[in-house]
């Protein structure tokens, strides 16, 4: 425990040190250090349901705006013939499309998707500052292509996946606290451009 | 009106006579009783008139010339006290245990009782002892504790527990291709620190 005195030394020295921190005391330690592979696998489960939850909805509005257009044709076609659902393949380009703007308009703008906000996660560029959007454009595409990259996680000896490797970017624990709105991260892109 | 003749008025006569006409003294013995009248004349008369002076010099003290007085005393006094009396009080408080002395004999807590508290207070630097206070128990996370959203603490938790089962993995891995340490270093500030410690209100606001 610290005395008074020692408190009161502190605290003019330092005084940006001592504001009040709102993260848990056991969390302090490793921010800022990047992540392991569980909590970057939860992250990335987070959005892929996310993402299908998406297409589930898009798949779904669709098939019952169908029944405007011909409400009369058997449950499965229109009036046209053609099926009220599109194919799975279809749908899965869809995923797969969607996965990859999420991602780059997140990574670019924020540095989190909403699991990386959930698992208290950020992803950073070489020197520690978001991602441009080419890189983020060409780091989705990598990670929605070959997810499997992630494992090399556990491989690596610094916690990188092989996207992580090859863009040189860094997933690092960097917890959320208050739940971040939009004037913050508009706030934090025009200080991005100002520098 | 006349006075009446039969009283008579008093008269003093001076006669003086010459000295000659006495027989000097010749003996011894008058001679010494001539020296020890005269001595106990002269000291008679040295006594009263020294009672006298300082009668009167005793009462002119008194009623005006005090401080006068006393400062004539205090320069011949002070110099000597001055030297006297620190060693004296030294000497004298060596050998008494003083704590002790006003442990058995002072009521502390009479005195205490009546010391005017709400000044010391005044001078006490409140805001400072309770931002140490608060930061000592560590005030956000009792406040988390008590009343914190459900979701965030929830969340925390998953979060703190996945990290766990991160370092978990690690150290299996490592284990088996005999890894001794994992760098794990990330360049730059984290930022939910710089939220917490740089955000104002009014940056909130715009």
């Amino acid at each position: 425990m610290t005395s008074f005195r020692d408190y009161q030394d502190r605290r003019q020295r330092d005084v940006t040190e001592m504001r009040m921190e709102v993260l848990p005391l056991g969390a302090r330690e490793f921010q800022g250090d990047r992540a392991g592979l569980i909590t970057r696998l939860a992250a990335g489960v987070i959005d892929v349901v996310a993402i299908f939850l998406v297409v589930l909805g898009v798949a779904v509005v669709g098939w019952m705006l169908s029944f405007i257009v011909s409400p009369l044709n058997p449950l499965a076609t229109t009036a046209d013939g053609m099926r009220r659902l599109p194919p799975v393949l279809v749908l899965v380009l869809i995923g797969y499309a969607l996965a990859w703007l999420y991602f780059m308009i997140c990574w670019a703008t924020s540095g989190r998707t909403i699991g990386n906000l959930v698992m208290g996660l950020r992803v950073i560029n070489f020197k520690g500052s978001r991602l441009r959007w080419p890189t983020a454009a060409l780091r989705s595409v990598f990670v929605v292509v070959f997810p499997v990259g992630l494992a090399w996680v556990v491989v690596s000896g610094a916690n990188r996946s092989v996207q992580d490797l090859v863009l040189r970017t860094n997933v690092t624990y960097d917890w959320v606290v208050g739940v971040p709105t939009l004037a913050r991260i508009l706030g934090r892109n025009r200080d991005a451009q100002q520098k | 009106m006349s006075q009446p003749e039969s009283a008579p008025r008093p008269e003093v006569v001076l006669v003086t006579r010459p000295t000659a006409d006495q027989p000097a003294p010749t003996s011894p013995a008058h001679v010494l009783r001539a020296v020890i009248s005269h001595s106990i004349g002269l000291a008679t008369f040295t006594i009263t008139t020294a009672a006298s002076i300082t009668q009167q010099a005793v009462s002119a003290a008194a009623s005006s010339g005090t401080h006068v007085a006393q400062r004539g005393m205090s320069v011949v006094v002070d110099p000597i006290l001055d030297a006297v009396v620190p060693r004296v009080a030294d000497a004298v408080l060596d050998r008494l245990d003083l704590t002790q002395i006003v442990l058995d004999h002072v009521d502390v807590d009479a005195i205490v009782a009546k010391a005017d508290i709400e000044a010391v207070i005044d001078r006490v630097p409140i805001v400072p002892i309770a931002d140490y206070v608060i930061d000592e128990i560590d005030l956000p996370q009792i406040i988390r504790q008590s009343t914190g959203g459900v979701a965030t603490d929830a969340i925390n938790s998953v979060r703190v527990q996945t990290f766990g089962a991160d370092q978990w993995v690690s150290r299996l891995t490592d284990a088996i291709v005999r890894r001794r340490q994992r760098n794990v270093h990330a360049p730059g500030d984290r930022e939910s620190h710089e939220e917490m410690t740089h955000e104002s209100p009014e940056e909130q606001m715009t």
